[in-house]
């Protein structure tokens, strides 16, 4: 059960690729509508689909809401509201401009670069960045009561957490100003006695680099002069409200051997950084199918007495079929443990997997229920230390 | 001798045995011709595990293959049962070997090799003004990663004769991030307009744009979503520029029963109960998941490339007994012809 989350301004649902995130992100924002809230969720990579279950239009970077009638035919009526959005870093990062840039000139001048150009749209990394910086306008918006995150899919599922520190160090770090104060004022470097090192280091990217590139860089990073403060002191926004309690975390896994082991490296991060950690979500348990039948061949002649053809090879294609189904929840099951016993409590929540792939508003409402379920929060799991 | 990034090499690998024009699709030798493949996909489709058993696939044709990983996810190293995920090829069965690539060496292995006084290269190496400008720089390490890769597929061995690898099997990040990955060449030979870092970026674009040097594989499960998601990766692959050899289908549900199998499962259900029912469920439950799945499939045979077939492992991939298995699966696939788009 994942109520104390449900009761926060943000929640972040992280985890390894594939796990479900964007499941579950949708989900949760589903279940806080059906409970009468505002709430919009923020997409990262949603097949068509499934934005098309939350009734977004073509994918918009704007919030869309979807359609009461629609949500309630579906048999997953909301009193609240359900928004969604797809998060396009390149609109987010030009508004993010718009923003801080002092005059229309230097906004216009960014933006027509092309190493912004580049920087902005097809850079990985930059995508981390807008996510959080999405956040952030969002929170200011007004419309939404919460605001479920799902997060990139990163190689580190936190990464989009460090994104927007690594992303202004570069563009207003102090060792860029050193690397581009020559073009910006050659006296820069002769009015400073300036470590060999340091001039050493110019000459040397000069070189490798080639001038021209260089020239480039230290235009393109002059033009954001002035506006460094204000990216940071937004991502530092965004993170003081990311580790206070009005945010939530789940970690989201699936019972593989890969998933279930990032899983555990995520809940030890997000607790050593000081994120509000809300529980593991366990996506796609497979049911545990009874035990195999004792005679093989009383099922095969029942078959045979049916009319059905080959029925000694079917019966055992049969058993087959049962031993492979039982081997899967069986995996499944002890990986469950290994997960409890590592992240040092049974997860917040089990989601069966599905027989239909859950890219419907039915589909998503059956996840909200295994969601909400209370039926695996006996013990009480991390979710106890939250609130 | 280890692979630099060092544009001045004494003379590339030929990338292709092909024609140096850019083929059209019609004529593109088909993946298993290729000697770099990327695979990429979303995320937990399977691409460590896929990108394993091609390597063990292509060994076992006999080529000295290449095995590479991105520092940070050591899961092939694991799969592979590497302890250390050396950043310098390692034996990890025969014919097959294995590295993990290293952003950060390998950008002091790019200086240092485009710079002819060490000293200077320690310098820069010890800058910290250096170090937070190559950790902070965005795509820098993208690009590095990149050079890396290409300079292991161009390497000749020590008499010059014949490239060093016959075949190299990248495993990629998640979709999004490789297709940025493979992106960044031609990005950074925009950016920087003339200049070395210009010439560096085309001469690696060169190589993993070329349909008769590299080839992509995309990796997908049989669901809706990911099958989906996987020709948009295609389509988008495709605007790129970038050659996609196959689409791999991993995980495959067997299919154990006919049509008429599924009919007298049917009507037997109904007078049975117990642990008869419970097995017979289990049954038609896998029936009608492997029909679902055969739709997904057909859906991405419309994405116009060869799709490869892999079985799902009901007791896991992540043993080497379920590796070689796949190996052979892997082999059966690649020996389809491409074309048939
Ligand atoms: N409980 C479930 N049962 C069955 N399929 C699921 C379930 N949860 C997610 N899926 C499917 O698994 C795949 C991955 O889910 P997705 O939410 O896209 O993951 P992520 O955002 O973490 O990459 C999708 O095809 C999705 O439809
Ligand atoms: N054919 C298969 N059968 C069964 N399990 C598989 C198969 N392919 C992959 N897996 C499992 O799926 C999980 C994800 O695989 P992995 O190769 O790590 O994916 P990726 O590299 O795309 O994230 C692992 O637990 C792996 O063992
Ligand atoms: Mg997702
Ligand atoms: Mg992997």
């Amino acid at each position: 059960m994942i109520e104390a989350a449900l009761e926060r301004r943000v929640v972040v649902c992280c985890g390894a690729g594939g796990v479900g995130k964007t499941t579950v992100s949708a989900a949760v924002a589903l279940e806080l509508a059906r409970r009468g809230r505002r709430a919009a969720v923020v997409t990262i990579d949603p097949a068509r689909r499934l934005a098309d279950a939350l009734g977004m239009a073509g994918l918009g970077d704007e919030p869309t809401e979807a359609d009461g009638a629609a949500l309630r035919a579906a048999g997953a009526p909301a009193s609240g509201q359900l928004w969604a959005l797809q998060l396009d870093a390149k609109a987010t990062f030009d508004r993010l401009v718009a923003r801080y840039a002092p005059d229309e000139e230097v906004r216009e001048r960014i933006l027509a670069n092309r190493i912004y150009q580049h920087l902005s749209g097809a850079v990985a990394g930059s995508q981390e960045y807008m996510a959080v910086e999405r956040l952030h306008e969002l929170l200011e918006d007004g419309r939404f009561d919460h605001i479920v995150l799902d997060t990139p899919p990163a190689e580190n599922a936190l990464d989009f957490l460090d994104a927007p520190e690594r992303m202004t160090r570069f563009v207003g770090g102090k060792a860029l100003r050193v690397l581009t104060a020559p073009a910006e004022d050659s006296a820069w470097l002769g009015r400073r006695a300036l470590a060999a090192g340091t001039s050493a280091v110019m000459a040397v990217l000069r070189r490798v680099t080639g001038a021209e590139l260089l020239d480039d860089i230290a235009e393109f990073l002059s033009s954001f002069e002035g506006m460094y403060a204000g990216f940071a002191e937004r991502a530092g926004e965004v993170r003081s409200l990311l580790t206070s309690d009005e945010a939530a975390f789940l970690v989201v896994a699936a019972p593989e051997e890969e998933p279930a082991a990032a899983a555990v490296e995520l809940v030890r991060r997000l607790e050593e950084d000081g994120f509000p950690f809300a529980g593991i979500v366990l996506n796609r348990v497979h049911r545990l199918p009874p035990g195999a039948p004792r005679d093989v061949d009383d099922l095969a002649r029942r078959l045979d007495a049916l009319g059905a053809p080959r029925a000694p090879a079917l019966a055992a294609a049969v058993l087959e079929a049962l031993e492979d189904a039982r081997a899967v929840a069986i995996r499944d099951l002890d990986l469950r443990e290994g997960l409890a016993a590592a992240a040092g409590g049974p997860a917040a929540a089990v989601i069966p997997a599905l027989e239909r792939e859950p890219v419907d508003v039915a589909g998503l409402a059956e996840v909200a229920g295994a969601l909400v379920s209370p039926s695996v929060s006996a013990k009480r799991g991390p979710i106890a230390s939250l609130g | 001798m280890a692979a630099s990034n060092a544009p001045r090499q004494r003379g590339a690998a030929p990338v292709s045995s092909g024609p140096t024009l850019t083929s059209q699709h019609a004529i593109d030798p088909p993946l298993a011709e290729r000697r770099l493949c990327f695979v990429l996909g979303k995320g937990g489709v399977g691409k460590s595990t896929v990108s394993a058993a091609l390597g063990i696939a292509y060994a076992r044709q006999g080529h000295r293959t290449l095995l590479l990983e991105v520092a940070g996810r050591d899961r092939l190293s694991r799969l592979l049962d590497r302890a250390d995920a050396s950043t310098e090829p390692t034996v990890v069965g025969e014919g097959l070997y294995a590295a993990t690539i290293d952003p950060e060496e390998a950008t002091e292995e790019y200086l240092r090799g485009q710079l002819p006084v060490r000293a200077i290269a320690d310098v820069l190496a010890g800058s910290k003004t250096f170090r937070t400008f190559t950790q902070a720089a965005p795509g820098l390490k993208e690009m590095v990663t990149l050079g890396k890769i290409w300079s292991y597929a161009v390497e000749l061995r020590p008499d010059q004769e014949a490239p060093e690898w016959d075949r190299l099997v990248v495993d990629a990040p998640a979709t999004g991030h490789a297709v940025a990955l493979l992106e960044t060449a031609a990005n950074v030979r925009e950016i920087a307009q003339g200049g070395p870092i210009h010439e560096q970026a085309e001469r690696i674009r060169e190589v993993i744009s070329h349909p008769a040097a590299t080839g992509i594989a995309v990796v997908a499960r049989p669901d809706e979503l990911p099958v989906s998601e996987a020709l948009d990766a295609i389509d988008r692959l495709r605007a790129a520029e970038l050659p996609v050899a196959a689409a791999i289908l991993n995980c495959i549900t067997p299919r154990r029963f006919s049509d008429e199998d599924v009919a007298a499962l049917e009507s037997a259900r109904a007078l049975v109960n117990g642990s008869e029912r419970g097995a017979i469920d289990a049954a038609l439950a896998e029936s009608r998941r492997a029909a679902r799945e055969a739709r997904h499939a057909r859906d991405l045979e419309g994405g116009g490339v060869p799709v490869i077939r892999l079985p799902l492992l009901a007791r896991g991939a992540g043993r080497l007994a379920g590796l070689e298995e796949l190996a052979s699966a892997v082999t059966d696939g690649l020996s389809q012809r491409a074309g048939v788009a």
